[in-house]
């Protein structure tokens, strides 16, 4: 007859046992083929699901607007973001899905412009975290190249997947200014808030630059490689050969690599140079993806550098050191490099702590937000604008 | 009618713990609380993770709130459950082996 102890030690020691069984099948309840994020053509149900979403957002006003008043309580950036990402979403999925093509074209002309009127109205800092405020940019007038460089991305995107003649000389007037400004910075480094410029933003003005060549025919070809050439000798981090997040208009570094930015660093060098592209990708992967018992997820710094969590990497879960913003972003690094063996962990990871709602085939991520969601979408339905301007600019 | 009903819960209350029986109440439990907080919309509080709130009905000390319970039960339901589950189903099979090999001719000469 067992005593009562021995019976709790053996329930103990059983519970052990299935924990330790379970464990390591857990993500078995989350995991789905990596076509269910993203497909190589037509659209994955994920892509239908959040696009659904995304499409029923911008035709309903009021639910829109609480959406981007509770980003802005936050950051007044996402709100600029969650539009950008969304038309460059929306002009990947016009490419995939030429039957809903009128719809897409349809949202993306009416973010584009209320984008621009809200900037014209607002001005830039509108869409600025308050800090731009704060000091005076060195180069006047001033100019934030985060601003420039995605809306002028979002106008080549467009125009990228059909013509609309208003908008050509809109982002001939963004590509001129960039280029100027390029032209009068000493070190062909541009700010996006004062003294201060991001990888990100430069490595997106410099896509909008090589789209607006492809639709234009001018060649900002010279531009490109001197800017390649400066960043792989001033802006690379020695200790991992990562290209760094943020630096002074002098090129002095401010932040090192980050997982927030280098993923889509690396998305945006492949219009540019692709084995840069990828040796950046295949870095970032070694330096901070991680994949734990089936769960993929990345880090915001490396293990050689130290940084503080911030509105760029989200929350940080420690132990684990897993980067809320580096993971979401981490998607467009995967998805750009078919690589599948990362994206399947990481779509398990978002299934099971992203808390996702589907209802009438839409979908959103509970944790995340209308910008995280639009991030996501782009991951899943990227690839055939790259593709169609790499076509048309081969000679 | 009622009274059969509360025999029941009374009854199952009297588990003894960490039996098989035990961790099955415990796995149902979390469960109901699980299904509960979900069908109660908790799920929309955990956008206080990326620090914005689910709702602008609450203010976001509440939010926040909301969403951890939710997070802990949903942790509970996913994690826990299974566990619980499992370690019930080894719990009764190793009893069932034990009663067997007691109830064995080998074992009753």
């Amino acid at each position: 007859m067992k005593t009562r102890t021995q019976k709790i030690l053996a329930g103990l020691i059983v519970l052990a046992v299935a924990f330790l069984v379970w464990l390591p099948c857990l993500h078995l309840l989350f995991t789905r083929p990596a076509a269910h994020f993203r497909s190589l053509t037509g659209l994955s149900p994920v892509a239908r699901q959040l696009a659904a979403r995304h499409l029923q957002l911008w035709t309903d006003p009021s639910r829109l607007q609480a959406e981007l008043d509770k980003m802005r309580a936050s950051n007044a950036e996402w709100d600029f973001m969650g539009r950008s990402f969304l038309v460059w979403s929306l002009a990947n999925l016009a490419l995939r899905d030429p039957a809903s093509k009128p719809l897409y074209l349809q949202t993306m002309d009416l973010i584009i412009g209320e984008t621009l009127r809200l900037e014209k109205q607002e001005g830039m800092y509108h869409f600025l975290m308050p800090y731009a405020r704060e000091r005076h940019y060195l180069a006047q007038p001033a100019h934030s190249l985060f601003l420039d460089g995605e809306i002028a991305l979002m106008l080549a995107a467009r125009r990228m997947v059909e013509e609309k003649p208003e908008y050509k000389p809109l982002l001939t007037e963004r590509v001129d200014a960039i280029v100027e400004h390029f032209r009068n910075s000493p070190h062909l480094l541009l700010e996006s808030y004062p003294d201060e410029g991001w990888m990100f933003d430069h490595c997106v003005a410099l896509d909008a630059i090589k789209l607006a060549d492809c639709l234009d025919g001018s060649d900002h070809s010279a531009l490109i490689h001197d800017w390649l050439a400066m960043a792989r000798r001033k802006l690379t981090d020695p200790r991992t050969g990562l290209l760094i997040s943020s630096f002074t208009a002098d090129g002095i570094t401010l932040d090192g690599p980050e997982g927030s930015s280098i993923w889509m660093v690396a998305h945006s060098l492949q219009l540019l140079d692709e084995d840069f592209a990828r040796d950046q990708y295949e870095r970032a992967r070694k330096e901070l993806g991680e994949i734990t018992l089936g769960f993929g997820y990345a880090h915001e710094w490396p293990k050689s550098w130290k940084g503080q969590a911030d509105v760029d990497s989200g929350p940080i879960i420690p132990g684990f050191e897993i980067s809320a913003g580096s993971s979401g972003m981490a998607f467009i690094g995967a998805a750009s490099f078919g690589d599948d063996r990362f994206l399947v962990p990481l779509a398990a990871t978002l299934e099971f702590t992203g808390f996702p709602a589907r209802s009438h085939g839409r979908l959103k991520y509970c944790a995340s937000n209308q910008v995280g969601d639009a991030a996501l979408l782009y991951a899943a339905t990227l690839g055939p604008l790259w593709q169609k301007a790499k076509v048309q600019s081969k000679p | 009618m009622k009274n059969s009903l509360w025999k029941k819960l009374v009854g199952a209350r009297r588990a003894e713990f960490l039996s098989a029986r035990d961790l099955l109440q415990r796995a149902a439990a979390v469960s109901v609380l699980f299904l509960l907080a979900h069908l109660a919309g908790l799920r929309e509080f955990t956008s206080a993770l990326n620090g914005t709130t689910g709702s602008a009905a609450v203010d976001a000390k509440l939010g926040a709130f909301l969403a951890a319970v939710y997070i802990l039960l949903y942790l509970a339901f996913v994690i826990l459950v299974p566990v619980l589950v499992l370690a019930a189903a080894i719990l009764a099979i190793g009893r069932r082996f034990i009663q067997k090999e007691k109830s064995s001719p080998a074992n009753t000469l």
